[in-house]
């Protein structure tokens, strides 16, 4: 069963990416000048004549555009990305360095986000009526309001101009002087931010399907059978928790797309500050490179929360639909 | 009734807004682009209410005039998104089988691609004014609204009186028109809203990263963008009140379709 449903999965993931690649090689053909000179930016006036040649071989640049994109995939298949037209350097290996605090940085904000949505979500779901339940329904809509980036301009002014305890940009460097405790204080500002902004409307997500979860019949004859109220909380918790994972699972683009922000406003040297640097300094092959690895991530998050619910709901592994 | 209140107090928060910003012409102090080098970063006072900005530019009229540019934009994207959202949404509801397969399969796909990236790569390539800038909003943000379109006319469709009037030989434009698409108006209507929201946070985040409207319009996005430098040198008042004002008007669009949503039909995004 789970072969099939695996299978399924990644074809949708291959979908994605393709699409993805499409977008990709349009930047190419829509890049100003020819698409060698896209490709290498900078560095075409240097080129010879015969490397010329080899990349309109390789490229199949002197054929329909058809075949252009197949080779084009073909050669971003093998991991060549092309070269920076800024920097002169490969992509893909400016793109490495750049995946550690990225990664870093969307772990770390997950981890929070996940952690903190479940405890608020669980103790104002389980009390319908109370404080909290009233409480987190208006701090979520009052949280989810926040441009993330303005609040990291308010954090900027409070913590790094007045107060000086934070470094206001940059992603530190753990074999700097600072060591590890001067990346963890780069990376405070940016991770709050994001967390402040996302983890009320996550914990309000999951609140709701408590209380729906809450109220079934099942819940009502465990309740009068007098099962503890720890043991109820446990079961209700995890059958909420699906539709929680994929509502997860639907805002992980968007999370994404809020990640790029915070990444450009504190300097955070991580894929999106990437993207951005490489829209306004016009770097296409950089550019196509970001995007095809935010593609790739997506597509691999999106497959990690779905096998958790796979783990989860014994209704998906009996083979019934989601 | 006490959420009878909210909702009154949310609309007219939002109702003064829009007030505010289209007759900015009338209510603002000083041309939004008069520049005075003399007068730059200064304070609020009673002079500028708001403070000026590094040109000295009064920020209480840039506030106004920039809001104007960016509920403009937010609107005409909506408005884009929404036709694009019902057409797609409809063929694939009410034909159903195979095209809706494929249809759905292609936007589920399109869903997990980052809006802002598809945006900031096509900026990169034509470098659009304000108006390029809503047509990309609007072709990226109707993904949602083709959704619960779709998911309406399916319920729609299998209602009695839809087969009564297909019995009946009803043209299809009429089933179409008067019966499908008019009963799901509430909960077109909320998805519009949130997605008029997600339009606002949209080109205030382009334009706060320099790549969305041109620096030469105002626009909040555009304030935050040069306020990232201007807090560095303590002048907080540049960055604060455009993020106030997108907060506000979030915060209130947010409340609004909150109260509208029909608390049977939880959640808006499935």
């Amino acid at each position: 069963m789970i072969s099939k449903w695996v299978g399924k999965r990644m074809v949708m993931g291959i979908v994605v990416l393709f699409i993805v690649s499409f977008l990709s090689f349009f930047i190419m053909q829509a890049a100003p000048g020819d698409p060698a000179a896209a490709f290498y930016g900078g560095n075409a006036q240097t080129l010879t004549a015969a490397e010329k040649e080899r990349i309109t071989r390789a490229y199949a640049l002197d054929r329909p555009v058809a075949q252009q994109y197949i080779a084009w995939l073909g050669e971003t298949v093998k991991g060549n990305l092309g070269t920076s037209s800024k920097e002169g350097r490969p992509v893909s290996e400016i793109i490495m360095e750049r995946l550690p605090n990225t990664l870093l940085l969307f772990s770390v904000t997950m981890f929070f986000i996940i952690i903190g949505s479940i405890w608020l979500g669980t103790v104002a779901g389980m009390r319908e009526g109370s404080i909290w339940d009233k409480g987190l329904s208006t701090f979520s809509i009052a949280t989810s309001s926040i441009p993330a980036f303005w609040l990291g301009i308010l954090f900027i002014y409070f913590f790094a101009v007045s107060l000086g305890i934070l470094p206001s940009s940059g992603s530190g460097d753990v074999e700097g002087n600072g060591g590890v405790i001067d990346k963890i204080s780069h990376l405070i500002m940016p991770a709050s931010v994001l967390i402040v902004t996302h983890v009320g409307i996550y914990a309000r997500f999951l609140q709701e399907s408590i209380k729906i979860e809450n109220s079934q019949y099942y819940v009502k004859v465990a309740r009068a059978n007098g099962v503890t109220e720890s043991s109820i909380r446990k079961g209700v918790v995890r059958n909420a928790s699906i539709p929680y994972l994929n509502y997860i699972a639907m805002t992980i683009p968007s999370f994404f797309g809020g990640s790029i922000i915070v990444e450009s406003l504190f300097a955070w040297s991580g894929i999106g500050q990437l993207t951005v640097k490489a829209v306004t300094t016009k770097d296409f092959p950089l550019l196509m490179g970001s995007i095809m690895v935010t593609g790739i991530l997506v597509v691999i998050t999106l497959f990690i929360v779905d096998l958790i619910m796979y783990a989860m709901d014994p209704k998906m592994r009996k083979g019934g639909a989601r | 009734m006490k959420s009878r209140k909210a909702l009154l107090f949310w609309c007219s928060l939002l109702g003064l807004i829009v007030f505010l910003t289209v007759f900015s012409n009338m209510l603002a102090p000083f041309s939004p682009n008069e520049m005075n080098m003399d007068d730059v970063y200064s304070a609020p006072s009673s002079d500028h209410w708001l403070g000026t900005d590094h040109l000295g530019r009064d920020v209480l009229s840039r506030l106004l005039e920039g809001g104007k540019v960016t509920l403009a934009v937010a609107s005409g994207s909506v408005i884009l998104s929404l036709i694009i959202g019902i057409v797609y949404g409809g063929i694939s509801g009410y034909f159903g089988g195979l095209t809706d397969t494929v249809m759905m399969r292609l936007l589920e796909a399109l869903i997990t691609i980052p809006a802002l990236i598809i945006i900031l790569s096509f900026q990169a390539i034509i470098q659009g004014g304000m108006w390029g800038m809503t047509l990309l909003i609007g072709l990226t943000g109707w993904l949602v609204t083709a959704r619960i379109v779709r998911s309406e006319f399916i319920r729609l469709k299998e209602e009695e009186f839809v087969k009564m009037a297909n019995m009946f030989g009803t043209p299809v434009w009429k089933i179409l028109w008067g019966h499908l698409l008019q009963n799901s108006i509430p909960a077109i209507f909320v998805v519009t809203l949130f997605n008029f929201a997600g339009a606002i946070f949209m080109e205030v985040s382009l334009s706060f990263l320099g790549i969305g409207i041109p620096p030469a319009i105002p626009s909040w996005g555009n304030m935050l963008y040069y306020a990232q430098n201007d807090i560095l040198i303590g002048a907080w008042w540049i960055a604060l009140f455009p993020g106030i004002m997108i907060f506000l008007t979030i915060l209130s669009i947010n409340f609004i379709g909150e109260a509208w949503k029909n608390p049977k039909r939880r959640r808006v995004n499935d």
